[in-house]
């Protein structure tokens, strides 16, 4: 079946989707967005880490691979909002030199654009959505730019209690900016600090695509279909223009719908599964390939934990599932000797029971209920997020195994290289040494099993051209002018910030582009 | 929300605790009351809930009585987009039910080698030292997914029944603190 043509049709409903379906329906553009998981609503969000899995894929289309596996499932969104329905909202941001890795220490490669080219963007997504921080506290390390409109958020003891430690350790600890509202914002109230963020914050204090940019899409006209699951993009004849994509529905019939201009914004192993999947004889590797460079330079942060039990009640139950403290201290690529890359410290954060048990996933029977005990009165926690590096051979590739829609299914093979490897043992080490110097009575690193990766970006990189890249600055395909990808996938590097502040402002600023050039893109 | 058609999405508040067959009727309760009041099994059999149960205890003390078995069970009885099992976080691929499957042969298998009994039949003594054994991944001739998975996925489960409930975080003197919590306490 074929719909009635629409300007945009935008593939998924997460965090970047979203801003491009507000901005461009805003612009009055018709836009169709389709998005393969459930239209969750705010009452949908119950608070509880075992109805919290709802919101994430159930067997997602995506395999595994590699010595260092991403953790895909647990990362990923599934329905409106996209992860960004549960994520933590912890919004630091990439600093100057994650765009100059090339030219300041002839690694990976440049951004097309600087922290100057985005950083208007970081300024209009905070005053847009609301975020609160310190922002002169941050500017000690980064460019200065406009004030958060919010003030920090409150702070507990399972954050103040590391100050200490990170001070005799030459670390400065600033609020960390977050994308939740310290005091009511733009007529959603203010937080209750009771830490069930990363299951949906059903009040709207957390500014997810929900209560932000999707409700304002829908506001202004913007069609979400729910349950539709794209299973490749359409071309003309020439294979010069895109022409739509096909979908499956929500009764599972098969659609057509056609679009002036096609944006993918389905996370970063679904964005270059769906491009490799739309093969036609005029683009034999997939679409936007020619460079060959679709899939690859997958990333993910390591993140190094430090569990500290001390022995007063650190009121761990109370607070954000996002951190209360951070610092960039550690950000220089070369903070760490040997161990080229950033990193990104923090404190101080809300837990719940599960993670209680996994902060020493070696223990069970009665030594875990011991443990328990103590944990939910005295454990807090200490991470850092450490940049992994673009390489080639980490990547989404189809394989032959296929889903309901008789799709194939992607693998996404993942190993960290040398540098990574050593960074998140450097930060590792730092952080058993600050945790002790904080007065904790017992404190060790989460060492054992698989090592953490949190994050997914790479896959449809941005570049200078066709030759290194798949897409432009703005997430315009090189090859294809009315195909657009947005989302992390287009990052060439990976910083060591937490990347959905980037993905807003890249978005924005992709949004603003689409619609400003509209007629050339469109003739 | 949208129309869901054939897959029958579980969504809403008002679905948040589990729904057991007691008569032919679906009842909602917990699954420890499920246990207690000897609900059957719709898809695993007795010697199946009796090992997980067994695992579960062993795991996190209280496992059993939770019902871990009965949550296990009715889990796996739903489409695999509603199942809230661990299994989901990890990365398994549908259906989910052949994990456990596998794990209980395997334990099963390893329990005999160790011990000449299945092992919800061997002493808590030997459970311990068999769990230990799944958490190192030191078990001979173990197959399917490595035994420390098994160990984790086992583990997070026991601990789903156990302390992921309101009843849970009470028994722990923690301030449960919903904004919207789920219905039956669960």
């Amino acid at each position: 079946m074929t719909n009635e043509k629409v300007d945009v049709v935008i593939v998924g409903a997460g965090a970047s989707g979203s801003v491009y379906a507000s901005v461009l329906a805003k612009a009055g553009k018709k836009v169709v967005v389709i998005e393969s998981g459930p239209d969750w609503e705010l009452s949908d969000l119950i608070s509880s880490e075992i109805w919290g899995r709802r919101v994430k894929p159930a067997g997602g289309p995506i395999l595994l691979e590699g010595k260092n596996p991403m953790g895909y499932a647990n990362q990923a969104g599934w329905g409106v909002g996209g992860a960004a329905l549960h994520y933590f909202a912890n919004f630091p941001r990439l600093l100057p030199t994650d765009f100059k890795v090339k030219s300041e220490h002839n690694r990976a490669q440049d951004w097309p654009i600087s922290y100057q080219d985005v950083a208007p963007f970081y300024d209009k997504v905070a005053r847009e959505i609301g975020v609160s921080g310190d922002a002169k506290a941050e500017e000690r390390w980064r460019p200065a730019g406009e004030a958060y409109p919010m003030p920090p958020m409150k702070t507990f003891r399972s954050g103040n209690i590391f100050l200490k430690g990170f001070e005799a350790s030459g670390i400065p600890m600033v609020p960390a900016p977050v994308g939740m509202n310290s005091v009511e914002f733009k007529g959603r109230p203010a937080c209750l600090y009771d830490g069930w963020c990363h299951v949906g914050c059903p009040i709207g204090a957390l500014a997810n695509p929900l209560v932000t940019y999707l409700g304002d899409a829908r506001k202004a006209g913007a069609e979400v279909r729910a349950l539709s699951t794209v299973t490749r993009i359409l071309t003309n004849q020439a294979g010069t223009r895109v022409t739509g994509v096909e979908y499956y529905d929500d009764k599972q019939q098969k659609q057509t719908q056609e679009a002036s201009v096609v944006l993918l914004a389905a996370w970063s192993a679904q964005n270059p599964r769906l491009l490799l999947n739309s093969a036609t004889d005029k683009h034999a590797k997939g679409l936007g390939n020619a460079s060959g460079l679709v899939g690859h330079f997958m990333m993910t942060h390591n993140v190094a934990s430090t569990w500290a039990m001390f022995d007063e009640d650190v009121q761990n139950h109370m607070g954000t599932i996002a951190v209360q403290f951070m610092s960039y201290e550690r950000y220089a690529k070369t903070s760490h000797p040997g161990a080229f890359g950033s990193s990104f410290v923090t404190a101080g954060f809300a837990l719940k029971t599960s993670d209680l048990a996994n902060s020493r996933g070696d223990l069970f029977g009665p030594e875990l209920a011991d443990y328990m005990k103590r944990a939910a009165r005295n454990l807090a926690g200490i991470k850092t997020f450490g940049e992994d590096q673009p390489e080639m051979e980490n990547r989404v590739e189809l394989t032959s195994a296929k889903d309901e829609f008789g799709m194939p299914l992607a693998k996404l093979i993942h190993s960290y290289g040398q540098d990574p490897l050593a960074l998140w043992n450097a930060n590792l080490e730092e952080g058993l040494k600050i945790a002790k110097a904080s007065g904790a009575k017992e404190a060790w690193s989460a060492r054992g099993g698989a090592i953490p990766t949190s994050h997914l970006m790479g896959g449809t990189i941005m570049g200078a051209g066709a030759g290194d890249s798949v897409v432009d600055s703005y997430g315009q395909s090189h090859e294809i002018p009315n195909l657009w990808v947005a989302g992390p996938s287009i990052f060439p590097t990976a910083g060591a910030s937490n990347p959905t502040f980037t993905i807003f402002a890249l978005s924005q600023r992709g949004a603003e582009r689409m619609a400003s050039q509209w007629a050339a893109l469109t003739n | 929300m949208a129309n869901i058609g054939r897959r029958g999405f579980v969504k809403g508040a008002t679905l948040g605790a589990l729904a057991f067959t007691v008569g032919g009727a679906e009842i909602i309760m917990a699954a420890g009351e499920a246990r207690a009041r000897g609900v059957p099994f719709r898809l695993l059999d007795a010697h199946q809930g009796e090992t997980l149960e067994a695992l579960g205890e062993t795991l996190v003390p209280q496992a059993r009585e939770s019902g871990i078995a009965h949550f296990i069970d009715q889990q796996l009885s739903v489409p695999p987009h509603e199942s809230l099992l661990q299994v989901r976080i990890f990365n398994f691929r549908p259906p989910f039910a052949e994990f456990y499957r596998t794990a209980i042969a395997a334990v099963d298998e390893g329990s005999h080698k160790l011990f000449g009994r299945d092992f919800a039949q061997a002493p808590a003594a030997d459970q311990r030292e068999f769990v230990d054994r799944m958490r190192q991944n030191k078990i001979e001739g173990w197959t399917g997914r490595p035994a420390a998975i098994a160990y984790a996925v086992l583990r997070a489960d026991a601990v789903d029944v156990v302390y992921g409930t309101m009843e849970g975080y009470e028994a722990l003197g923690i301030p449960y603190m919903p904004h919207i919590p789920p219905e039956k306490r669960w």
